[in-house]
């Protein structure tokens, strides 16, 4: 029930961008935002099905620890909850619009447990969105501990 | 009808030739322009750099330090740092039309105010095409084991 709720979401989102192809607010900020959000819940809850909706077949993913996921093993691993994710927060996020391709930059907190132990990580962020057709499509994503 | 059918199966070999040399054409060049970015850093070269890179570019570093176009071409001139040797390994570029992302290992090593340092990061770059030409507008990079 809840991946149907959130397929509608989802398709409520894609409306929105497609419209917005009409409008001045080509940009579409406020949708890729809000797909963010919508991919840090559906994270947090394991719902792999709408994580598939939100990533091209031929993601990118870079990990905190420098590892190079594919989207199958993306989402084979949100699937394991091996880290136990409890929360995650993302924080100034901010988006930049070139043409039909969006980047967004932020920062986030997650926390949860592994192997028995809490953990807190807060990294820095950077995903790409290409607006394929009438959607907003994620090809790339990466992050990086803040170490500074 | 016929006619029309028989030109077409005439041209789509051809056609789809075409196509497959015009994107190895553009993975070839924005694999070029890695290469040239590297040299750029290795030589403190900002001028080149301003040619690659946006001036609207995102750029995180293996630190989680977030620059802008600015920022990171100050970090580049910093007199503290001598990079060596700098090598991109294993690199892949997807097409998304007007947008390539391409993905790899950079190895780098140097002396940082006097002391010699080695790093290894993955790296994702984002380049989109803009008048012809490309242009790196975001880039992020995070530690990998060695």
């Amino acid at each position: 029930m809840r991946n149907v709720g959130f397929a509608m979401f989802l398709v409520y989102w894609a409306t929105l961008a497609a419209g917005a192809q009409n409008s001045p607010d080509v940009g579409g900020g406020t949708t890729i935002l809000a797909l963010e959000h919508a991919w840090d819940q559906a994270q947090e809850r394991g719902d792999v099905k709408a994580l598939a909706a939100i990533f091209d077949n031929s993601l990118i993913y870079i990990d905190y620890d420098g590892k190079l996921l594919t989207k199958a093993e993306y989402l084979a691993r949100v699937k394991a909850n091996n880290t136990h994710i409890q929360q995650i927060v993302a924080e100034e996020m901010s988006v930049q619009m070139f043409g039909n391709t969006a980047i967004v930059v932020g920062s986030y907190r997650v926390k949860g447990v592994e192997n028995g132990k809490p953990y807190l990580r807060r990294g820095r962020f950077t995903d790409t969105w290409v607006l394929t057709g009438k959607n907003w499509i994620c090809v790339a994503a990466a992050a990086t501990p803040i170490l500074h | 009808m016929w006619k029309l059918f028989a030109v077409l199966l005439v041209l789509a070999p051809q056609l789809t030739a075409q196509v497959r040399t015009a994107l190895d054409g553009d993975r070839n060049r924005i694999l070029s322009l890695e290469n040239a970015w590297n040299q750029a850093v290795h030589q403190k070269d900002t001028s080149a750099l301003k040619m690659l890179l946006s001036r609207d570019l995102v750029y995180v570093d293996f630190d989680g330090k977030l620059m802008d176009s600015a920022a990171y071409l100050a970090s580049v001139q910093s007199q503290a740092i001598h990079p060596e040797r700098i090598v991109s390994e294993s690199m892949n570029v997807h097409l998304y039309g007007a947008v390539a992302v391409v993905n790899g290992v950079y190895r780098e090593s140097g002396t940082k105010s006097g002391k010699s340092y080695t790093l290894r990061e993955r790296f994702t770059d984002t380049w989109v095409r803009q008048n012809d030409s490309w242009v790196c507008v975001a880039s992020q990079s995070t530690l990998a084991s060695q």
